[in-house]
């Protein structure tokens, strides 16, 4: 069997077993949800590296290793965060979406291409990493802002929406956390647009031409910047602080839909032919 | 354990940490300029999401309608109506457009006003400060860009040199425009490089009722599924540089496919050679000559013999048949000329007549190899024309046509366009061979042929050989290794599908794509190209006829000199004689690449390091 078929199946086993953990609630599947997760991030992470080596260049030169890579990421980021703040329900969830980002993958062409001229570039290279962490978190913080829309009607009589952490109560709220994803990716989604830009003037001599791949990952930039800003307002304008946090969480799943469109989206825009770092269907 | 206050975002706490005390510290600064509705404008947070709203939109409209092109472009895409709204709401220049400048301006009034009205010296407020600033210095020096910096192209051929270079641009009636701008030196192209990578191959699958294409692995022995279908693919054989031989041989004594390898000489000397087949291509044709040479099978003896005998009265004709009145009727082939069908009402006329039908040549050119003729037919409804074809005697009943009861035939076309020299080889199965010369419509000789004897052909200082026969010919397709290194690879694959397995040698080189017996899977093994590894340009600069400056440039390495940046940019596609430069020159880049140090050192510091710092002196107090 492929690694990456063996890297889909531990990503749904890993979801499996984190939902039984929230029905059992048992330590014993605690570790063992959180173990087949990273068992799953390391075998996406060695496809990664294995299909460098074959390659012979960094493992993103086209959609199809770009979407693993990205699944990776997402992994990551939810792997910190769970080592961090010790939450549960998300786990499922979260294997979930990586494991539809590698589904997504494998119906890419596959095939390694040598990469352009352009390519070759160590910004490039700091460029999608940074990037990617800030899209696996954003991916996350998609799959909170979900939770807590979800759990809000229900949560309306009791002071805030709490969830039960092992045996203990937890106090993060979904849309804290929300926030806090946002707070990790921004930072990163910031340097790869920076580093985007300084390869760019490298590479093609202008660190921005307003080409639509450009435009749109400065729109997603400011649509999460507009998230971290809207919480300023809201008391100014009387909006309570639930309806405040619905307003919120929607509006990250709005911008997660930016992010995705960002990434493999533009090929629909009628100004993608003249993009020069639009994924071309090759 | 972790407390609620801690998990507050820092941000939202913050803020309102600050603004109590700012209500408290500076009372005295807010009566200054309380009652002043426009500075506080120019601080709140809520311009700040409005412009960052609009620009979210503005950058959507930016990208959903394209941008920059010729009036005419638009027009031809748009229509008029909407391409004018385009121009004067300038839809058609979002980001060069006087209000997205304005937006921009109003973007960069709020962040100095709001960080002036929070500036406090502490550590703390740091990331808040840099962001900010940064920002501001990325407009700054994007303005300076905008006003003082250009870029252009030129394309310099080996050994020349160029001392200007083009910008362009739109200009005000929407036409592309170019720029010629004089550089203070000239750019010497010494030599230009073009590396390519080594050819890689692949095999392409496609599965038609999906429509969908994948990449199969190349991989000797490894059995794989068609990702997506049922089918399984092995690769059963590699050679990486492969010659395709295909021999004729003969597989059985049954006569199911007879051919004969037939040579012409002339004077002792091979002139022509080659295999006719009966069932396929069974004629040679040599228009300079005027001679024609045929092959013809006949299932028995006595067909041989009557056939051979009625050659000469084999004119062209056509039969017309009316099944249900039991009526047939030949009529020769006259153009033009009306023939009544008696006891009917109908009349038919032949228009023309073709040798090769669908052949645009002149008839004298045309091999005779799908004879047909124009009928026109006049009958109770009306008239019809058909086309009449003499080796598909049925494809009238097959096809629609007004008067399906009117079946007609023709023969002879052919023969009565002969060449001027005709030899028919004929053979039958019990082995009886028979060679008749015709010459202009008439019979010379009908002699018994034999393998490996020469005849001669009347008038034409030429011989004749038949040198082999094979009753059941076909082709062995044979594939041999020319080299260990890769050249023209081959690959042996076997597919296993709904009808069984099938195997076939597939080439790199191959046109067309090997299909499956269902004709639904389709294999390709192609190249990948190949593709360009690198281009570099040997540039030297010249500043009053002295070398000043010196490099080899390639993508992601560029040539820096007085200010102007000369990148590698593309190529002469076709002769590779050419060298495509940029030439850049912006002075805001030091003031925006300085932006961009403290934009990433500021969302650093206020997302890590400040919520660090925050959480140490946290525990401090709690301790
Ligand atoms: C990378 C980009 C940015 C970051 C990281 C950032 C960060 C911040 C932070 C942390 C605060 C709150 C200060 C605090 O509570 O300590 C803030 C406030 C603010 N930001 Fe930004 N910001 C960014 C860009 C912008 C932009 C583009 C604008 C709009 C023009 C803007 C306008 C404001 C305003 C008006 C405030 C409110 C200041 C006040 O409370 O008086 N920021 N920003």
């Amino acid at each position: 069997m492929s690694l990456i078929n063996l890297t889909l199946i531990a990503y749904i086993v890993a979801s499996v077993a984190y939902i039984a953990r929230e029905v059992w609630m048992s330590v014993a599947i605690k570790w063992i949800s959180l173990g087949v997760f990273i068992l799953a991030f390391c075998f996406n992470l060695t496809w990664l590296i294995a299909r460098s080596i074959k390659a012979g260049h960094p493992p993103f030169s086209n959609l199809y290793e770009s979407l693993v890579f990205y699944a990776c990421c997402t992994a990551l980021v939810y792997i910190i965060f769970e080592f961090i703040y010790n939450f549960r329900v998300i786990g499922a969830l979260a294997s979930v979406l990586a494991m539809l980002i590698l589904l997504y993958a494998t119906l890419q062409d596959s095939s390694i291409r040598p990469i352009m001229p352009a390519l070759k570039s160590n910004w490039m290279l700091a460029h999608v990493i940074t990037y990617m962490l800030g899209y696996g978190a954003f991916g996350i913080s998609f799959i909170t802002s979900c939770i807590f829309l979800a759990v809000k009607p229900f949560a309306k009589n009791k002071k805030s929406n709490e969830v039960k952490k092992g045996n203990e109560i937890s106090l993060i709220n979904f849309d804290k956390l929300s926030y806090k994803l946002v707070a990790f990716g921004f930072p990163f989604l910031t340097l790869g647009i920076v580093t985007g830009a300084v390869w760019a003037k490298k590479a093609w001599g202008d660190y921005w031409s307003w080409d639509p791949k450009e435009t749109w990952s400065l729109i997603t930039w400011l649509a999460y910047l507009a998230y971290l800003h809207t919480p300023l307002i809201f008391p100014k304008m009387n909006i309570s602080k639930s309806k405040s946090s619905v307003i919120l969480a929607f509006w990250l799943l709005i911008s997660f839909g930016i992010v995705n469109f960002t990434f493999i989206g533009l090929n629909y825009l009628p100004s993608a032919a003249d993009s020069e770092h639009i994924y071309g269907s090759q | 354990m972790k407390n609620g206050k801690q998990n507050q975002p820092h941000m939202t706490t913050e803020a309102k940490d600050d603004r109590k005390k700012t209500n408290q510290i500076s009372i005295n600064q807010s009566e200054r300029r309380g009652s002043n509705k426009v500075w506080d404008f120019f601080c709140s947070v809520k311009l700040a999401v409005v412009i960052i709203l609009v620009l979210v939109v503005a950058c959507i409209l930016g990208t959903v309608i394209l941008q920059g092109r010729t009036l005419d472009e638009y027009t031809a895409k748009y229509g008029y109506t909407l391409a004018t709204f385009f121009r004067i709401t300038e839809l058609n220049n979002v980001f060069y457009s006087y209000w997205f400048a304005f937006l921009l301006v109003l973007l960069c009034a709020n962040l100095i006003c709001c960080t002036i009205k929070r500036w406090r010296n502490t550590f703390m407020q740091t990331g808040f400060i840099l962001t900010h600033l940064s920002l501001v210095l990325i407009l700054v020096g994007g303005v300076v860009k905008f006003q003082l910096g250009v870029k252009g192209g030129v394309n310099v051929y080996e050994g020349k040199s160029v001392n200007y270079f083009l910008t362009q641009l739109i200009n005000r009636q929407g036409k592309l425009d170019y720029v010629k701008k004089d550089l203070p030196f000239s750019i010497a192209l010494d030599d230009f490089i073009l590396e390519k990578n080594e050819p890689k191959f692949q095999l392409v699958s496609y599965i038609k009722n999906k429509d969908r294409q994948k990449i199969l692995e190349v991989k000797v022995g490894q059995r794989q599924r068609v990702p997506g279908s049922g089918y399984k693919v092995t690769i059963k054989d590699y050679i990486p540089d492969a010659e395709l031989k295909q021999e004729p041989v003969n597989t059985s004594d049954t006569p199911d496919n007879p051919a004969i390898f037939v040579k012409l000489l002339g004077s002792d000397k091979v002139t022509a050679e080659g295999w006719l087949l009966a069932h396929d291509r069974n004629y040679y044709e040599d228009k300079k000559q005027n001679l024609r040479v045929e092959y013809i099978w006949l299932s028995s003896q006595e067909e041989l013999e009557k056939t051979v005998s009625s050659i000469e009265t084999a004119h062209p004709k056509i039969s017309v048949m009316i099944s249900e009145q039991g009526l047939s009727q030949d009529y020769p082939m006259e153009l033009n000329k009306t023939f009544k069908l008696e006891g009917t009402n109908y009349s038919i006329r032949m228009l023309q007549y073709v040798l090769n039908y669908g052949d645009r040549r002149p008839l004298a050119e045309q091999p005779t190899d799908n004879p047909s003729v124009q009928v026109e037919i006049n009958g109770p409804d009306g008239s019809e024309t058909r086309w009449v074809f003499e080796k598909f005697p049925d494809w009238d009943k097959m096809h629609p046509a007004k008067y399906k009861n009117l079946k007609i035939t023709c023969s002879g076309i052919a023969s009565g366009h002969m060449a001027r020299n005709t030899i028919r080889l004929f053979q039958s199965p019990e082995g009886k061979q028979v060679m008749v010369s015709i010459k202009d419509n008439h019979i010379t000789s009908a002699i018994p042929w034999e393998l490996e004897k020469k005849y001669t052909i009347a008038d034409l200082n030429h011989q004749i050989m038949v040198s082999n026969y094979f009753p059941s010919f076909d082709f062995k397709k044979e594939v041999i290794k020319k080299s260990d290194e890769v050249g023209m690879p081959a690959i042996f694959v076997e597919v296993e599908g709904p009808s069984g397995k099938v195997d076939d040698w597939l080439f790199s080189n191959q046109q067309y794509a090997t299909w499956y017996t269902d004709n639904n899977l389709a294999l390709v093994y192609e190249s990948t190209g190949d593709s360009i590894k690198h281009f570099t340009s040997k540039l030297r600069i010249e500043e009053n006829g002295q070398t000043v400056a010196e490099k080899t440039i390639r993508v992601n390495d560029p040539l820096t000199y007085k200010g102007y940046v000369i990148y590698q940019s593309s190529y002469d596609p076709e002769a590779g004689s050419f060298s495509g430069l940029q030439v850049v020159k912006d002075p805001g880049i030091p003031i925006v690449y300085a932006g961009f140090g403290a934009l990433c050192f500021g969302v650093v510091f206020i997302f890590y390091i400040k919520p660090f710092l925050r959480k140490k002196s946290n525990k401090e107090v709690e301790e």
